[in-house]
């Protein structure tokens, strides 16, 4: 069995998890209108962290979290040889290094906490987070590691800012994910970790079951979602089947609703096609913005909190229904006996993943 | 048993499959190296040309393999062959050029923009070929055999019956590309381990 726990995060909305927890049940955004900030010197609605200043930030960031998660495990884990450290981000600290953007980051972050093996580095678009934890969770089940830790991080930079801006993908208002009205991203940007092992004794908190997901390819378009869901359809049908899992077995599902027109659509047509469009659904984004690389493993933190809490949280900037296919999504916070959720993820070059974490 | 059952290597100036040179690069020719590769295979994929270098990289690798391994398109279910792939560079080669565009051109070019993700690759060759099986790009510090190893054992026992891998060195002009193919139910080939992975990349 794989056990799940230790979840951290920092972002607009708080520098642990506690604080981000709060924020996100008071249905509080991280979102704000920051100035000159866009390609023409427009104002942009992103959910950016100031607390920490730009200087490394990547590198702080990913020794802040993991400082953080050691008061929660037994901290001998991070310099066991049997421990691998995950970090998913699709562009890591680009401003420091363009021609690596990992490297030197990475580098300092194994260093400071004298990592026993060299951290590895997921960067598949924006299932790197879900694709990280599976990962994990797979090299634990194989016996190749006791332990992992997985670091979700990216930032927002002019790269990115300027990239979604060219492709008139970035919303003029706060995302609205599933909403009839949505029309594009909100960039945010995050930090996240979890702990994956095969004992539950390192965990000080209680610990979940991991079932380690797959992803599959739309083999369709690289930088347009699939107009069937089939990627997402295929990874969420095999995900449970290896499982054992069924549909009805699932009490939540937290989307990937990036709140672009046509990914939400193509999430609402897997869901349908899955018959499991009746379970309750949200996406996070309206509260973190769309944190790409870390935006699976911030979800899939606060998906954790939902179950301790049993407390199933409303999806922030949905008003009204605006895809073919209907879904149930979330427009009140409501407390729920929430033991069994699916956390999915979808990204360009028409990647998708999908994981299940169960109450033990 | 996994096996290795074919390879391929792209460097600067010379393309070898399972060892044996395939094409050297025409020095006085007006096209690209990848195009002169492009061109060698007879390939009617106008797609290609959109592709940036990363992804020409890699979809010429895949053609390679199928071409000398034709069995790769017939004996597998369309989602059961996973696409492992890394580097040390990411997309590093198209971001320098994305970056220029809105630095110096003012204009920060949207076809350049999709680009910029390194799993993009996967996305090109699963559109090809019409497969929709596992995908992974992973970024390491340098060429690492057993990465492909756990990992690519990891695909073999979760669904996957075949695993296309590879190591994709595209930055400025330089390109060293190991791209190879392990199958699980196909005997003629070399034992899937670090060994034999470090002897048939030769880096």
């Amino acid at each position: 069995m794989i056990f799940i726990g230790a979840e951290e995060i920092i972002s607009p909305l708080g520098q642990n998890i506690e604080e981000n927890f709060q924020a996100v049940c008071e249905n509080r955004s991280g979102i704000s209108l920051i100035p000159h900030a866009g390609f023409n010197d427009d104002s942009m609605h992103l959910s950016k962290i100031t607390a920490i200043s730009d200087r490394n930030k990547f590198e702080m960031l990913l020794i802040n979290i993991l400082e953080k998660v050691l008061k929660q495990i037994d901290p001998e884990i991070a310099l066991s040889k049997k421990t691998i450290t995950i970090v998913s981000s699709t562009k890591g600290d680009l401003d420091r290094n363009i021609s690596s953007p990992f490297t030197d980051s990475i580098n300092a972050f194994a260093r400071h906490f004298q990592l026993a093996n060299e951290p590895v580095v997921v960067s598949n678009a924006c299932i790197s987070g879900v694709l990280a934890i599976n990962v994990a969770g797979n090299f634990i089940k194989a016996g190749m590691y006791d332990h992992a830790i997985v670091l979700g991080c990216d930032l927002i930079s002019n790269f990115v800012l300027f990239g979604f801006q060219s492709l008139f993908a970035v919303s003029n208002a706060p995302c609205a994910p599933f909403d009839a009205d949505r029309n594009g991203i909100t960039l945010g940007e995050g930090c996240s970790a979890v702990v994956l092992s095969n004992s539950k004794e390192i965990f000080k908190k209680t610990a979940f079951q991991l079932y380690t997901g797959t992803s599959a390819n739309d083999a369709n378009h690289i930088s347009g979602p699939s107009r069937t869901g089939e990627g997402l359809f295929r990874s969420v049908k095999k995900t449970l089947e290896q499982n054992h899992i069924s549909g009805n077995e699932i009490d939540f599902i937290s989307a990937h609703g990036t709140a672009t027109v046509f990914n939400d659509e193509m999430e609402a047509i897997a869901f349908d096609r899955l018959e499991i469009n009746e379970k309750p659904l949200n996406s996070l984004k309206g509260y973190f913005g769309h944190t790409l690389g870390a935006a699976g493993v911030i979800e899939t933190a606060i998906s954790m909190q939902m179950m301790r809490n049993n407390l199933l949280v409303k999806s922030l900037g949905f008003k009204e229904s605006g895809t073919s296919k209907t879904l149930n999504i979330a427009t009140e916070n409501k407390s729920s006996e929430l033991n069994t959720i699916l956390k999915t993820a979808s990204g360009f070059g028409g990647c998708n993943a999908s994981l299940v974490i169960r109450k033990l | 048993m996994n096996s290795i059952t074919a390879y391929c290597h792209i460097k600067d100036n010379v393309c070898s499959v399972n060892g044996e040179i395939f094409l050297q690069k025409n020095e006085e020719s007006a096209d690209s190296w990848f195009k002169q590769l492009y061109k060698e295979l007879a390939l009617e994929y106008p797609k290609f040309y959109k592709m940036d270098m990363l992804s020409q990289a890699g979809f010429l690798g895949s053609e390679l393999i199928k071409k000398t391994n034709p069995g790769l398109l017939t004996d597998y279910a369309d989602d059961e062959i996973a696409l492992l792939f890394a580097n040390s560079e990411s997309s590093a080669d198209t971001d320098i050029r994305f970056r220029e565009s809105y630095l110096e051109k003012k204009t920060p070019s949207p076809s350049l923009f999709v680009y910029t993700l390194p799993n993009i690759v996967l996305g090109e060759i699963a559109i090809r070929n019409k497969w929709f099986g596992e995908n992974m790009f992973a970024v390491l510090p340098k060429f690492t055999p057993d990465f492909f190893i756990q990992y690519g054992s990891v695909l073999l026992n979760t669904g996957s019956k075949a695993v296309l891998a590879g190591w994709l060195g595209i930055l400025e002009g330089r390109v060293e590309v190991f791209m190879f193919l392990v199958e699980t139910e196909n005997k003629n080939g070399y034992p899937f381990d670090a060994e034999n992975i470090r002897k048939y990349a030769g880096f």
